[in-house]
Parts: C-alpha cells; sequence; structure tokens
C-alpha cells in the first residue's frame, strides 16, 4: 500500500433493474429475469475514490458481500482502477436486512485494519434503502455524510463537500469518515479494453464468516443477525396512454369534467 | 378545409371513420414532414386530408377510392426519413399507418408478425419480451415497420447479419388499385416466381402500400459488448476498419465517429463522450454467444489495435454504459441538423472506405468547408454532411455534393446505400443511374401504378 489516502469502496452486485421482471403476486422482484451489474450508484462511489487517488494518491480496496458470480463486479472495479478486491460469501451472510449487512461489512473493513475513508453508493437499485453505509460508519463509530453530489476539498485529514439532502449543505467532515455519493458526483470513467482482460486474470480474495472471527459477532451475519424481514412488495400497477375524443358542443364541458374528476384541474 | 371533393372526403370516412379522417391545415401540419434537413427539404402541400386506417381492408378501401378519384396517396411510416419521401408534394391523401401497430412474436419460428404502424422501438421490445432479438437498428425507433421496410432501412447493425431486406420473409400489401397481395410468409426458401417482395422492399412507397411484414428474429445474443477505439486521425481509423474485418472479427456493428460531433451530440443528450484522447473513433459492438468467445474476440481486438497504431481502447460491458455509446451516436444527426444542408449516404465497397474519405477529406480542402463524418464504417457507408457555409448558394452545394457522389461512384459505390432516393435525390438519378435501368423503374412503375396515384413525384425522375 502506497502514502495518501486509503481508501474503501462498498459495492454490491444487483439485477438489471431496467430490465429485471416483478412478480406482482408473490410481491416479489426475480432475480433470475435479468443480468447481474454493479449498482449504478456504485460505481459512481468507485469514480470518486478513483479520482481522489489521482489527486492526492492514494490506494483503493473494494469490498462486496454476495454470492461467489458477485466476482465479476468486483473485477469490473479492477478494470476501473481499485487496486485491492475482496469478497465477503458465505451461506451464512445470507437473508441479511440491511443492519446485518451493514455489520459485516463493517467486520470486514474492521479486518482490513487502518483506512481514511469510505465511499458508498446512496443506495442500491435493488434495495433502495440508502441505509447500508451510514450503518456502517455507526458501527465503525466513524462520522459520515450521506448524499454527497460533490468534493470541494480534499486532503489527508479532511473533506470539503456538498450534501444534497433536498437542499444542500456544504459540510466538512474529518477522516477516517464515510460518505454516500449521488449519481450527480461524476460520470463513472469506461475501463479500458486492456484492463478488463487484465482484471479477468487477477485474483480476488474471499473471505467467508469463519475468516471474521475475532473481528465480530457471527451471530450477527445473514438471517440471525437481522431485526427485520419483508413481508410484502407492493407494485403500483401501470397505466398506459390512453386517448379519448369528445364530439359536439358539450365536448368541452365533457374534457373538463373528466381532467376534474382526476385532478388534473381545480 | 382542402380541395379535395367533398364525396371523397364523406367516403373516407364511412371506411375509417370520422375520428381518423384529419383535416385543416392546423392538424395535418404534424404528418406532412420527415427530417430532411430544411435547406433541401420540397415544401409540403397542406391541401392534404391525413387518414388513419386501422386494418389492411380499410387500406384497401382507400386506395380503391382514390383511384376512383384520380387522387394522389401519400403513404407514411414515422416520418424519419431523411430524403422527403413522404411529404406530400401535391393535393391529396397522406395514408398514415400509426393504428395498426399490432405485433405477434411466433417464438417457433423465430419470427415477428408486424402490423406496418408499429415503430421499430416496437418491434425491439416485443422480441426481447419474447427472449429473441431483431439484430439491425435501422435508424431512429420512432420510425415505423412500414416505412423501414419501404425504404430498406440499414443504419448501425447492419455488417454482422445485413440490412432490413435481409430479415423480411414476407409482406402482405396493398397494390394502388386495392387489391390486397400476400408475398411469401414464415418461409427461409421460396423460389415460387419472380420475387415480387424483394421489388417492394426498397420501393419507397411507389409501387405498393406495405400493411404487415413477417420478420425474422434471432436468438438473444447473451454475451455483448461495445468497444470505442480512440484514433490519431481519420485516415487511420477508417483504415484499420477493413484490417479488423480481415482479422475474422465479425462484430454487431462497426461505426466511425469524430470528437466535434459525438462530443456535441453527447453534450446535447446530458451525457458524457467516455473518451479524454483521440480524435477519430471506432465504435465496435461484439455479440457472441458466450463470454468466452466476446473475450477472445476482445483478445485479438486488443493486439490487433496496436498494429493499428490506435490509442487506448475502452471496453464497455453494462447494459447503460453499452446504451449511452449508441444513443450518443444515434443522436449525432440530430445535433448536426440546425448547422446542416445535407446528409449524404454514398456508399463505396468497404475496402475502399479509406480512399473515398481521403477524397472526402481532399473535396474539403479544395472548397475551404468542413465536412463531418461518421457512420457505418464497416459497410463502406460513412455519412458525410455538407454544413452551411456563409455566403454560399445552393449551386456550391450542389457542386461539393456531386464530386462527393463522382468519388464514390468512381470506387464503384453508389449515391445512396440506405436513405434512398425519395424527392431529394431525383435529380441524381439521371447523372448517375443508367437510362436502361431508369427505364426499366418506370415501366415496373407503370404496371403497379398506371394512374400513378401513390407516392407521385418520388424516386422516379
Amino acid at each position: 500500500m502506497n502514502n495518501g489516502l486509503h481508501m474503501i469502496v462498498l459495492i454490491k452486485q444487483v439485477p438489471d433493474i431496467g430490465k429485471v421482471k416483478f412478480n406482482v403476486e408473490e410481491g416479489r422482484i426475480d432475480r433470475s429475469s435479468a443480468p447481474l451489474e454493479t449498482n449504478p450508484f456504485d460505481l459512481n462511489a468507485l469514480e470518486t475514490a478513483i479520482q481522489l487517488k489521482e489527486q492526492i494518491g492514494g490506494y483503493v480496496t473494494v469490498v462486496s458481500m454476495g454470492p461467489p458470480q458477485a466476482d465479476s463486479s468486483l473485477r469490473d472495479a479492477l478494470a476501473r482502477g481499485a487496486d485491492r478486491a475482496i469478497l465477503l460469501t458465505d451461506k451464512l451472510f445470507a437473508g441479511a436486512d440491511t443492519l446485518a449487512t451493514s455489520y459485516t461489512l463493517a467486520t470486514a473493513i474492521r479486518k482490513i485494519g487502518s483506512f481514511n475513508l469510505i465511499i458508498c453508493g446512496e443506495k442500491t437499485v435493488d434495495g433502495d434503502t440508502g441505509q447500508v453505509g451510514p450503518e456502517v460508519a455507526e458501527h465503525l463509530n466513524i462520522p459520515h455524510v450521506a448524499y454527497v453530489c460533490e468534493i470541494r476539498s480534499a486532503t489527508l485529514d479532511k473533506l470539503l463537500v456538498v450534501s444534497d439532502m433536498g437542499d444542500k449543505y456544504l459540510v466538512e467532515v474529518k477522516l477516517p469518515a464515510l460518505i454516500t455519493v449521488t449519481k450527480d458526483i461524476n460520470t463513472p470513467r469506461l475501463p479500458t479494453l486492456r484492463n478488463v482482460l487484465k482484471a479477468k486474470k487477477a485474483s480476488i480474495e474471499v473471505w467467508n464468516a469463519d475468516s471474521l472471527a475475532g473481528y465480530g459477532e457471527l451471530c450477527r451475519f445473514g438471517l440471525q443477525g437481522s431485526m427485520t424481514t419483508v413481508f410484502k412488495i407492493v407494485f403500483p400497477s401501470e397505466e398506459g396512454r390512453k386517448g379519448l375524443i369528445f364530439h359536439g358542443g358539450d365536448a368541452v364541458e365533457k374534457l373538463v369534467e373528466v381532467l376534474r374528476g382526476r385532478r388534473f384541474i381545480g | 378545409m382542402n380541395s379535395l371533393s367533398s364525396g371523397l372526403i364523406v367516403k373516407l370516412k364511412e371506411i375509417v371513420g370520422e375520428n381518423w379522417v384529419v383535416q385543416g391545415e392546423d392538424l395535418v401540419a404534424g404528418y406532412v414532414l420527415d427530417e430532411t434537413p430544411p435547406p433541401i427539404r420540397p415544401q409540403p402541400n397542406l391541401d392534404v386530408v391525413v387518414v388513419k386506417p386501422n386494418s389492411s381492408e380499410e387500406v384497401s378501401k382507400v386506395l380503391k377510392l382514390a383511384n376512383e378519384y384520380d387522387t394522389p396517396v401519400f403513404p407514411r411510416g414515422g416520418g424519419t426519413g431523411l430524403v422527403g419521401g413522404c411529404i406530400p408534394t401535391a393535393p391529396g391523401i397522406v395514408l398514415s399507418l400509426e393504428r395498426m401497430n399490432r405485433i405477434v412474436i411466433d417464438r417457433d419460428n423465430l419470427i415477428a408478425e408486424a402490423e406496418a404502424g408499429a415503430t421499430l422501438r416496437d418491434l425491439l421490445n416485443a422480441s426481447d419480451e419474447a427472449g429473441l432479438f431483431f439484430p439491425p437498428h435501422p435508424g431512429d425507433e420512432g420510425a415505423q415497420i412500414g416505412g423501414l421496410i419501404a425504404c430498406n432501412a440499414g443504419g448501425s447493425r447492419a455488417i454482422k447479419t445485413g440490412v432490413m431486406r435481409n430479415y423480411v420473409r414476407g409482406l402482405e400489401v396493398i397494390l394502388p388499385n386495392g387489391e390486397i397481395l400476400k408475398l411469401g410468409g414464415k418461409l427461409l426458401k421460396n423460389n415460387f416466381g419472380l420475387d415480387l417482395m424483394q421489388l417492394i422492399i426498397g420501393s419507397e412507397g411507389i409501387l405498393a402500400v406495405i400493411t404487415k411484414a413477417w420478420i425474422r428474429l434471432y436468438p438473444k445474443f447473451p454475451a455483448t459488448a461495445t468497444l470505442v477505439i480512440p484514433f490519431e486521425s481519420r485516415t487511420v481509423a477508417v483504415k484499420a476498419v477493413p484490417k479488423i474485418l480481415h482479422a475474422g472479427i465479425l462484430p454487431l456493428a462497426l461505426e466511425y465517429v469524430e470528437r466535434i460531433p459525438i462530443e456535441r451530440s453527447a453534450e446535447r443528450l446530458g451525457l458524457k463522450w467516455p473518451c479524454k484522447i483521440g480524435e477519430s473513433f471506432l465504435i465496435v459492438i461484439l455479440a457472441e454467444q458466450s463470454n468466452e468467445a466476446l473475450y477472445a474476440q476482445c483478445e485479438r481486438l486488443l493486439s490487433l489495435c496496436e498494429e493499428l497504431n490506435s490509442l487506448e481502447p475502452l471496453l464497455a460491458e453494462s447494459r447503460e454504459e453499452q446504451e449511452n455509446i449508441l444513443k450518443i451516436r444515434s443522436e449525432i444527426y440530430s445535433s448536426l441538423k440546425p448547422d446542416m444542408v445535407d446528409i449524404l449516404d454514398a456508399t463505396v465497397p468497404p475496402a475502399s472506405i479509406g480512399v473515398f474519405m481521403d477524397k472526402v477529406e481532399e473535396i474539403a480542402k479544395r472548397y475551404n468547408t468542413y465536412l463531418p463524418s461518421y457512420g457505418h464504417a464497416a459497410d463502406g457507408n460513412i455519412h458525410v454532411h455538407i454544413m452551411k457555409e456563409q455566403g454560399w448558394s445552393m449551386e456550391d452545394y450542389d457542386r461539393v455534393r456531386n464530386e462527393i457522389y463522382a468519388a464514390a461512384v468512381e470506387l464503384g459505390g453508389t449515391i445512396t446505400g440506405e436513405h434512398g432516393i425519395g424527392y431529394v435525390r431525383r435529380k441524381s438519378v439521371g447523372k448517375f443511374l443508367n437510362p436502361m435501368y431508369v427505364r426499366l423503374m418506370k415501366e415496373i412503375k407503370h404496371i403497379f401504378d398506371p394512374k400513378n396515384i401513390l407516392n407521385p413525384g418520388k424516386v422516379l425522375p
């Protein structure tokens, strides 16, 4: 590891949300219906880290918790400029809610050791909670700033960032800290073909639950460590475009009536 | 109101229903233009009535009626053409098939049965939902199937599996006398008689109205990736194209773009062109049956790039990143349009594309003008754009255009590889097409349409 910021980027592999099918009757996402990709916000997180590394030097470790195939997202991260990739995978990690997920990630970060900055996407497109990042910070007892849309300045000790919470706040945060970033912060770069091919052959460190023993309590991982369960997902029904044609002298009145009925006008 | 007989209007309303006959200059105005650059676009005739049938039978009745009243019929698709092919240039009927937009997918036969008014986007989505794939991307996704076939659209994904003509297996057409004719069907092989279907494909609405098509689909390519290969100059980039193909790499698309137009397009879309280095780029879309095959192609391309003097190529694998590149590429035309006089589609044998582009550069220098160029490099079909120049007359633009056409023809090429003749290229037909060819076309038109009611004033000089 060289000098500069040691950054840890947390990423998750998710189904391509633009393609995924929802099982409306059973109230669940059919994850097998779409190809897997890196959570788009996490690419912004990674890009933030790479840009900071380019500006002030540093080292980027990416960590992902997921099934073995999440390995491809880590390789993608290496191709885009990350230096080290760790996959947390174990049956014990399965069924985790945001609390157990953030606990497991925080435990892995403790094992990694010293760091200056943890960067996450603002949320995942499949869970949509935005909780995991801030919860990791709480487990590690470090400050966090969520919804960062701009980094004004960065040193080895502190960051000056803009947090977009509906209104924008200029926040200075001492390091070590965690930030979650929005899509507005940057446009993730494409990896070079050369680096993609190199990353295919790179080694990914795989950590299971046992390898985290000594850094956290195993009973707080996965389903066992989860305090919440999803019992139902409700999908809003989609209504297609509809054309109506009104004839005759009272056409305008009829149209007004329809628009009022739908509360488009008062 | 218009000059068409009131008896005709009443009968049209009886056929398609009152709601689907549109009159009045304000209301028909949205149905008389296409995407042809305004400086060369013909003045549309607003003395028209727009008719929107909902079935082949209704189209047939409209054409019988038009015959009876000797009234021109201008069939219209999505209005995405670039040569004024659907613009009504005389009083008559604009026939919009937008209501006929149903698509049925026959998975077993790998065929989409699509009505003419369905859009390319509808076809791509319906194929995708059925787990299949329509490989070409013949232009704007708002284009309609009827128009795509009538214009034999090409687009950016022709190299691996072909242009529109290569996908059409059957057509239902309505002849100008109102007769309904089915040509071909869900067949891969059919040698029964002269191939009239192929004659209709690319006939630009002058022989018959297409109402339905049977279109070949493919199984999905599960592994896809989009590469952006930067080069320092146009010459080096374009000359790399045949070498990529010689190396046995057959991409779904191999497009050529340049920095100024591509950045302008990206900015207009609120996106960023991903490549910071280089002035000219090849966009290579690979589509393979497995990741192993895909990465094997990537390895070959990477070693080839070193031989081709490219700069460091980039690779997009996620759907969004790949789609953004294609979107930026697809919107170049819209971003250049305000400053453009004409978009050319002269096409040369693929191996001659380098020589052709050298000639284009030489023409640009000689006339002291900028000719931004991009397009389907591997098809020998790069779009050269003639841009507005201060103080130039139409004759000046014509001179540049004719020089580019002559350069293409001299290399064994054609003045139009995909946009067709429409209205605006008619004046070049006599100059660049064999007189016997023109005579045969005129005679064929007469056999199909003796009263010349279907899209008159188009294609033929």
